[in-house]
């Protein structure tokens, strides 16, 4: 209850914060429109050659394009606002204030700030995939969507204890650019299904940085491509992401130096 | 009774990991490809107690070890040895019984949202700290009036004045009234006026709530003006600890005779009487071992053309000066030549 209220006035000063600044919002929302674009243009092209990549078909393959836009807005809009501060502020000490808070200072680390006009991504990518569904003029069944939420919630839970595991590495290097523009190149590997990759590079995607259980496992699901137990495994690996991530962060903090006085 | 005394530090120690760097783009590689690492004791063996309602400056020139101590006493930091208890709590732990009894301000740091009004941190800290809606009423319009702050309340924070935006740093940080309060160098930047406001400030809190402090700055005057006791810390060692007064007693072991003489002087004798510190015309300063002063006087009112004399305590500046070049000299003679850091 608590948090909940706090998460309520948190989100609201982003807001605030966010409508100093007006023309940003307009130019993002033009942005989010003109990526959309581009990666369904890219598809396209695709499959003016080809019937099919791998063994998706056009409109399966938008469903996973759909789920890339929608977890690049949920991340844009709630993880790297957040790491982006964190990492921030441990370079100038101001971690202090969070720190020193009796509040559990992971989740005011990864839940402080929201960059609302992100979201728009998210919603563009919820509708395409209701087209791709559309296209394919498919009605999942109750199973398939119950099956379709776990792993949609198990996606967004790996994307955050990969992103909390990032962040703690600051504690140490203090600079971590590099290392979520790494998480990106990976994530940019997402916007197709994982199994039109091959060998080394698919079991990377699924189990070494499991860009997979984000966007190609929900699509699965949503298309009765994937049963029981694989459900059960993507949620399992997501609960267990999110136990070592919490550990590692409070390992780190140990080594938080606090900069300058 | 044990729980009497809020603050309790038992040869407290902490070492940092530094990497070392030779200066220049070689040396740059080379600690690329492998560093050294050195350890620099910030804190080394350190004990006092603090009771309730003290107000306590930290002394040290920068890089002693004060601000590191109030990092630990605070639980941002792990203690790499020793024993730092706190409220009876141990604060690295970091339990939110205890963070809701401490605040610490930072002169060099800030809390408040740069883009929003400061009502908007004070907002969140109230539902972080979960005061009551009334509790957080009474407590801002005391806060308001005590530090002036009713203009400042609705106008962003970017918008604000260093003095002014001290004040609301303050306001932020003791909302939930708490019972220990780590001050480092809450004056910092700040023009005379307005370190006078925050130091009445800090006497009225530590009166009304009887609450602990914990006060670093660089300023004197500060220190004068609220503390009774210091804590005196070089390289990370405890120098000091005691009453204010009676350390320039015991570290300047000389009083400060000014004299003014009614004709000139031929130049001559005045060194036999004490340390000559100023001479300008007629007017000249002289250290005089501190026995000595009453005979010292008296000597040279019988045989100088004095006009004047006054007998002061030297400037506490110059003593504390003194207990550092003192304990720099006791490091030399030891034989610790290790390169230090600054």
């Amino acid at each position: 209850m608590r948090y909940l209220r706090l998460l309520s006035i948190f989100y609201k000063n982003s807001i605030l914060k966010e409508l100093e600044y007006r023309a940003n919002f307009i130019a993002n929302v033009f942005m989010s429109i003109l990526w959309l674009g581009w990666a369904i243009v890219g598809v396209s092209v695709f499959f003016l050659h080809r019937d099919k990549m791998g063994d998706w078909t056009y409109p399966e393959v938008l469903m996973v394009v759909g789920l890339f836009t929608f977890f690049n807005g949920v991340m844009e809009a709630l993880l790297r606002p957040n790491v982006g501060a964190v990492i921030e502020q441990i370079r100038d000490g101001t971690f202090d204030f969070v720190l020193t808070k009796p509040v559990n200072a992971q989740f005011i680390a990864s839940l402080r700030s929201i960059i609302v006009w992100r979201l728009v991504d998210a919603v563009i990518g919820i509708g395409l995939i209701a087209y791709a569904l559309g296209q394919l003029r498919v009605t999942p069944t109750p199973t398939q969507i119950g099956f379709f939420v776990v792993m949609l919630l198990s996606g967004t839970a790996i994307v955050y204890a990969i992103w909390l595991v990032m962040v703690s590495f600051a504690f140490w290097f203090v600079r971590i650019d590099n290392i979520t523009e790494l998480f990106y190149a990976f994530y940019e590997a997402g916007r197709y299904p994982v199994t039109i990759y091959r060998g080394v590079v698919r079991v990377v995607l699924t189990y070494i940085v499991p860009i997979a259980f984000v966007t190609t496992f929900p699509a699965s699901a949503l298309l009765g491509r994937i049963d029981q137990t694989t459900t059960l495994v993507g949620f399992a690996f997501a609960i267990g992401l999110l136990i070592a991530s919490n550990r590692f962060w409070k390992f780190a903090l140990r080594y938080y130096a606090s900069a300058s006085s | 009774m044990p729980g009497s005394i809020p603050i309790r530090v038992q040869n407290l120690c902490k070492y940092y990991q530094v990497h070392q760097k030779e200066p220049g783009l070689v040396g740059s590689l080379k600690s690329f490809v492998k560093r050294k690492y050195a350890d620099v004791k910030a804190v080394d063996d350190v004990s006092f107690t603090i009771d309730a309602g003290e107000i306590v400056g930290f002394l040290g020139p920068n890089g002693a070890g004060k601000t590191t101590t109030l990092k630990v006493l605070a639980g941002l930091l792990y203690p790499t040895n020793g024993v730092a208890r706190v409220l009876d709590f141990t604060p690295s732990e970091r339990r939110a019984a205890f963070l809701r009894q401490i605040t610490l301000v930072m002169g060099q740091k800030q809390q408040l949202a740069w883009d929003l009004p400061p009502m908007e941190t004070f907002l969140v800290n109230a539902a972080i700290y979960e005061i009551p809606d009334d509790q957080f009423k009474k407590t801002l319009a005391e806060l308001t009036e005590l530090l002036e702050l009713a203009p400042l309340l609705k106008k962003q924070v970017r918008k604000l004045s260093l003095g002014e935006r001290m004040k609301c740093e303050l306001t932020a940080a003791l909302l939930h009234r708490p019972k220990v309060l780590f001050l480092d160098e809450p004056t910092i930047g700040l023009d005379v006026t307005m370190q006078t406001k925050i130091r009445q400030f800090v006497a009225e809190y530590n009166a009304r709530y009887r609450a602990t402090i914990i006060l670093t700055s660089h300023y004197m005057a500060d220190v004068t003006a609220l503390c009774q006791r210091v804590i005196v810390i070089d390289h990370g060692k405890l120098l000091y600890d005691g009453d204010l007064k009676a350390l320039a007693e015991k570290i300047a072991p000389h009083k400060l005779v000014r004299v003014e003489f009614s004709q000139a002087l031929d130049g001559q004798r005045l060194e036999e009487f004490g340390e000559v510190v100023k001479m300008r015309g007629q007017r000249a300063e002289l250290l005089v071992p501190r026995d000595a002063t009453s005979d010292v006087a008296a000597r040279m009112l019988a045989q100088l053309p004095i006009a004047d004399v006054t007998i002061e305590e030297p400037p506490i500046e110059d003593v504390i000066t003194r207990v550092f070049e003192q304990a720099a000299r006791a490091r030399a003679e030891r034989g610790e030549a290790e390169e230090e850091e600054e």
